[in-house]
């Protein structure tokens, strides 16, 4: 009798309390990272929140030509690397300001979209990801050969215009250290809502009627083109959308860190996008998003901090040696999303292993089991493993 | 067809730039294409045998690895530790026991990290990556970052006038008659027998009683051991350090991808194609550098020309 009244209190607590709209989620988030800063937490804790706001447009734009139109590239890092070349290039060698190098950036990310979309659509699967592989390597060694005063060499462009130069506050009447605090605050906010904006683009773009075309094109190539659809205007069109918001990323990350360098177009930074899009959860835009805060947060701070625990107990129990060389070495035995150690590898392998359908997507999935009533909605969600089964019924 | 009319293209154009050269010009040109035709046949003979076991494993099990470039690397370092800084045995079992120990890598490898996730390509294709960047830091850690030398032979020949280490010539001995042993061990034995079963349709070959388990670790295992034997040789003539296996990794997709994803035909006829486009650029531009870009480059042309590479399987429709 009170067992039956405890299921049906918890029965209407969970459909009734729980049944969080996707909308009010974002709400939440919205107006979480908006009042963060209220708690004036330190600067190097922004600046890494920015940094990963840029990653999370990244990892969006990968997701979405993945998600959407099931096209595999494993050289994301092309687009990142030629936004953040064209603007860095623009300011450096015509002294343009920053407002009008970024749009030029990402207009020749669009081109170079093209340009590398048109030959790929005759590849298909891993040859596709082969070939998108191989095209941040030959522009890697192109701008690693030519002189350096094109592009740098080596050490990349340098000495790049940043958002909100420190001179703005320092001419406001800030101290040399609240304005450096207030430059990393308003460069928090400019890539946050950003972020937003482009997030919210792509997901219309997304589950719109093209993100539906996209999709049908995902499931079955040949019905729907026998259903009329132009295939190839398509797919060359997410090509275009991924790369306009991966070469947008490229562009703010150049102009965050003051350098395109080098290491925009590397093998790790195709990687990037991979990891969080893998860990959020494949064909949704706000997956990636979230991964890449967890991200963060799993790589800067709990890592480093289980790995210092770690350590101790190493040197208590009297392994002294290794718990000193742990200690000293802390950031190359985890390494971050950006630049990968070996236990942030182990625990992402374990992660990808675990939840193969990715963390957000799983959480969203059981706040939507939940409650009967939406249980229709969003079924699209499911459509790329779905695929993968149908590939080999054992 | 396009074949026959590149081949004329080449030769005309070979023809006429010969026509209009100079006598100094004609011996110098002469000295450079006997390097060209000997430093190309050597690095394509090694280089096959690294791509044939990238694309052995992706012809039986459908797996995309990533880590191949790293167990390359590993199989050089596992040599340095077995002849030089651990045991200092001789070359000969040191080899050995290297590539024993990295072919049990590859099995520990395909049943930790691949087998969990085998039926998602893309999944695969992430966790043999993290895989590798894992090796590679358990190697940083090891044995340090810095270069370490690789010794197997000494001295040099002279053939046509062109200067060849003993180690290249033993990398492209060795590496050729192992492609002639992998080729017989396909076609004439039990096992290889099972594997173009496997290759065929996975179903139907679980219904004949393979285990394809069992047969994708030994897959893996001989891929893991080409990769480590492709490591030493190599790294003999070169240099090895932990972060050597991305320029190897990227090859042996453009072989791979040149000759056909699962074919070996075509990995071999792909690995002399690179080898070749590789010492054109050194040779006749004299820019190092632009190495791998030339092979990617040759890569993503062929691939223009025919989606599946030279000897894959037809895709489905297209376009």
């Amino acid at each position: 009798m009170v067992l039956s009244y405890f299921r049906r209190t918890y029965s209407i607590f969970t459909s009734k309390v729980l049944d969080v709209p996707p909308r009010l989620l974002v709400l939440l988030f919205f107006l979480l990272f908006m009042f963060f800063p209220l708690t004036r937490p330190g600067a190097d804790l922004l600046g890494k929140l920015t940094q990963y706001s840029i990653l999370a447009i990244f990892a969006a734009s990968w997701d979405f030509l993945i998600g959407r139109s099931g096209q595999l590239s494993l050289g994301h890092a092309l687009f990142f690397g030629v936004g953040a070349y064209t603007s860095g290039a623009l300011c450096y060698h015509f002294g343009l300001p920053l407002w009008a190098t970024i749009p030029m950036g990402v207009l020749l990310c669009i081109l170079v979209a093209f340009l590398v979309g048109f030959p790929c659509l005759r590849v298909k699967g891993p040859y596709l990801a082969l070939v998108t592989l191989a095209f941040p390597i030959i522009l890697l060694t192109v701008f690693l050969g030519l002189p350096a005063k094109y592009f740098g060499g080596e050490n990349g462009i340098t000495g790049l215009p940043v958002f909100f130069p420190i001179e703005f506050f320092t001419e406001r009447g800030f101290g040399w250290k609240e304005a450096i605090y207030q430059q990393t605050l308003a460069q928090y906010y400019l890539m946050f809502l950003l972020l937003f904006i482009s997030s919210y683009i792509l997901y219309r773009i997304a589950y719109s009627k093209t993100g539906i075309v996209l999709v049908s094109i995902l499931d079955d190539e040949v019905a729907s083109k026998a259903s009329g659809i132009n295939t190839t205007k398509y797919k060359l069109m997410a090509f275009a959308i991924s790369g306009l918001f991966g070469g947008l990323a490229g562009c703010l990350y150049a102009h965050w860190i003051g350098v395109a360098g080098l290491s925009t177009l590397m093998l790790t930074q195709s990687f990037v996008p991979i990891i969080i899009t893998f860990l959020g959860g494949i064909g949704t835009i706000y997956g990636p998003i979230a991964a890449a805060y967890i991200l963060m947060f799993l790589g800067e701070f709990v890592l480093p901090d289980a790995v210092e625990g770690l350590a101790g107990l190493m040197t208590n129990i009297g392994l002294v040696s290794l718990g000193h060389n742990l200690k000293s070495n802390i950031t190359s035995w985890t390494g971050s999303a950006t630049s990968p150690g070996l236990i942030f590898m182990i625990v992402i392998i374990i992660l990808i292993i675990k939840w193969p359908t990715g963390i957000a997507r799983s959480v969203v999935d059981k706040l939507e089991d939940l409650s009967e009533e939406r249980e229709l909605e969003e079924r699209g969600k499911r459509i790329w493993k779905r695929e993968k089964k149908k590939k080999s019924p054992s | 067809m396009i074949a026959v009319v590149a081949i004329v293209i080449v030769v005309a154009v070979v023809l006429t730039w010969w026509y209009y050269l100079s006598p100094a010009g004609r011996v110098d040109a002469f000295a450079k294409i006997k390097r060209f035709t000997i430093y190309g046949l050597l690095s394509g003979g090694v280089y096959a045998l690294l791509a044939l076991g990238f694309t052995l494993i992706y012809g039986v099990a459908d797996v995309v690895n990533m880590a191949h470039g790293a167990l390359y690397m590993l199989g050089a370092y596992m040599f340095y530790a077995f002849s030089w800084k651990y045991f200092q045995l001789d070359p000969l079992p040191a080899v050995i026991l290297a590539v024993i120990l990295v072919a049990f890598i590859g099995m520990i490898t395909y049943r930790l990290f691949i087998h969990p996730v085998i039926e998602d390509i893309v999944a695969v294709m992430v966790v043999t990556l993290g895989a590798a960047l894992i090796f590679q830091q358990l190697v940083i850690l090891n044995f340090t970052g810095s270069n370490i030398p690789i010794v197997l032979l000494t001295g040099s020949e002279d053939i046509l006038g062109v200067s060849v280490t003993y180690q290249q010539i033993l990398a492209f001995v060795v590496s050729l008659s192992l492609i002639a042993i992998l080729w017989l061990f396909i076609r004439k034995s039990k096992i290889g027998g099972a594997m173009r079963a496997v290759a065929q349709d996975r179903e139907a070959a679980m219904l004949m009683g393979i285990n394809t388990e069992r047969l994708y670790m030994l897959t893996m295992a001989i891929s893991a051991l080409f990769a480590a034997l492709a490591g030493i040789l190599i790294a003999s003539y070169t240099v090895a350090n932990p972060r050597m296996w991305t320029s190897p990794l990227a090859m042996s997709f453009a072989i791979v991808i040149l000759g056909g994803l699962g074919s070996i035909k075509g990995s071999l006829i792909g690995a002399f194609i690179i080898g070749y486009a590789e010492k054109f650029v050194t040779i006749w531009t004299g820019m190092s550098y632009l190495e791998g870009a030339a092979s990617l480059a040759v890569m993503v042309l062929i691939l223009l020309l025919r989606p599946a590479g030279l000897f894959g399987k037809r895709l489905e429709v297209e376009r």
